[in-house]
């Protein structure tokens, strides 16, 4: 497969993405917004974090260019972002992925030039299951190699906090005139949402921020619940800046994703879809809400035609018609 | 020693790094091939001889020198 090319300004896109009303779901009194993080250059929220971690390990000089290989355990948009990225800034990168991990992320990450290591549940029963197993392999690589490697390690990294907080954050604060009431945001790391609601409410800590997780047993991609998964680090470190939280389960997640298709025209990702189901269930009276959607359905196909969402038809058509879709580097 | 044994020298790795290049070297094997895999993290000790045993293959040997390991495996499926 060819591999992506890549310009240097590609980097400048990181950022500033867009916030567009829903209409459907707005009335007199509330108005609502989404973020939509697919407006990065590699398709996602996470290419803040990428970006800002790589460039901070930059600064505190733990890479070398044309050296340091860098290497990360993720099951989707890190790897995509950290590996376009850190190949535009000139280093190498590995990724270690769960075999079980869609297909299409394998594809793009191998597209845009990373090596892939594929981990299985049956390698280190001790250490548990999934990314678990990435997570200790790449921990294992990095740290028999330490003039090589370098691991940014995103739960537990501040500089995806400081993404959020130095970008993300003042970024709602104008796009909303300073107005925003309510906060939602899904959680897996915790950057996205200790960044923004520390921010916030620095400005107005009347602000309240939701935090929305799937049910146990979840398909919905780059969420943890906390019921079944272990609080990262960097969550935990501001914890308190969640002031309440929603779970949301698989099929109320999917029923959104058609119903922000037939009602908006946007054709979203499981985990932005759980974040407007999470909105439009939690009572609020007055106001204005944000909620992140951390990136599009592009990647989804093959699950949506998996969980009857849409078939691949359905999904074709869909995505000519679809509305705000971004300009996605390797999808050129 | 027959003259199809492969050789994977895992010294200085921790673990799981043993046990994945372990698993991919074997991956890579005929039915019927071993592998002789050299590792020093006191842990591979676990990890290698469960990963071996699970997956149907035969830990023919493992012997003990100094402070390293050393497997001697055989594909079998």
């Amino acid at each position: 497969m060819a591999k992506v090319v890549l310009d240097a300004d590609t980097l400048d896109r990181v950022g500033n993405t867009p916030l567009i009303k829903l209409e459907s779901l707005s009335n007199s009194k509330v108005q609502y917004f989404a973020k939509l993080e697919s407006h990065n250059p590699f398709g996602s929220v996470k290419d803040r974090a990428a970006y800002w971690m790589i460039k901070d390990a930059e600064e505190k000089g733990k890479l070398k260019k044309n050296h340091t290989i860098i290497i990360e355990p993720t099951s989707g948009n890190t790897g995509i972002a950290l590996t376009g990225i850190a190949s535009l800034l000139g280093y190498e990168v590995e990724i270690v992925i769960p075999e079980k991990a869609s297909e299409e992320t394998k594809k793009i990450i191998t597209k845009l030039g990373a090596k892939l290591y594929e981990t299985s549940d049956d390698l280190c029963p001790k250490v548990g299951a999934g990314t678990d197993q990435s997570i200790a392999l790449a921990t294992s690589i990095a740290s028999s190699r330490p003039d090589k490697y370098y691991s940014p390690n995103q739960y537990s990294n501040e500089a995806n906090f400081m993404g959020h907080y130095n970008g993300t954050g003042p970024e709602i604060w104008k796009q909303t005139d300073g107005r925003v009431t309510h906060f939602f945001t899904g959680v897996g790391t915790g950057g996205t949402i200790t960044g923004i609601s520390t921010y916030l409410k620095e400005q107005n800590p009347k602000i309240k921020t939701i935090g929305v997780q799937p049910q146990q047993n979840h398909l919905i991609q780059g969420l943890r619940n906390f019921e079944e998964s272990a609080k990262p680090d960097l969550f935990l470190r501001r914890e308190n800046t969640v002031d309440d939280w929603i779970t949301i389960n698989n099929e109320t997640a999917f029923s959104a994703v058609k119903e922000l298709f037939a009602k908006e025209k946007l054709l979203v990702s499981p985990s932005s879809a759980t974040v407007y189901a999470a909105m439009k269930k939690y009572p609020i009276s007055e106001g204005i809400v944000v909620g992140i959607f951390a990136d599009d359905g592009r990647k989804f196909k093959s699950l949506y035609s998996q969980q009857n969402v849409f078939s691949p038809e359905e999904f074709d058509a869909n995505l000519k018609q679809a509305k705000h879709l971004s300009k996605i580097v390797y999808l050129d | 020693m027959s003259a199809t044994t492969k050789k994977l020298d895992a010294r200085g790795l921790f673990c799981p790094e043993p046990v994945f290049r372990t698993k991919i070297e074997v991956e890579r094997m005929q039915v019927g091939e071993t592998l002789t895999v050299l590792a020093d993290d006191p842990n591979a000790e676990e990890d290698v001889s469960r990963w071996v045993k699970r997956n149907g293959h035969e830990l023919i040997s493992l012997e003990k020198k100094d402070n390293s390991l050393e497997f001697l495996i055989k594909k079998v499926k």
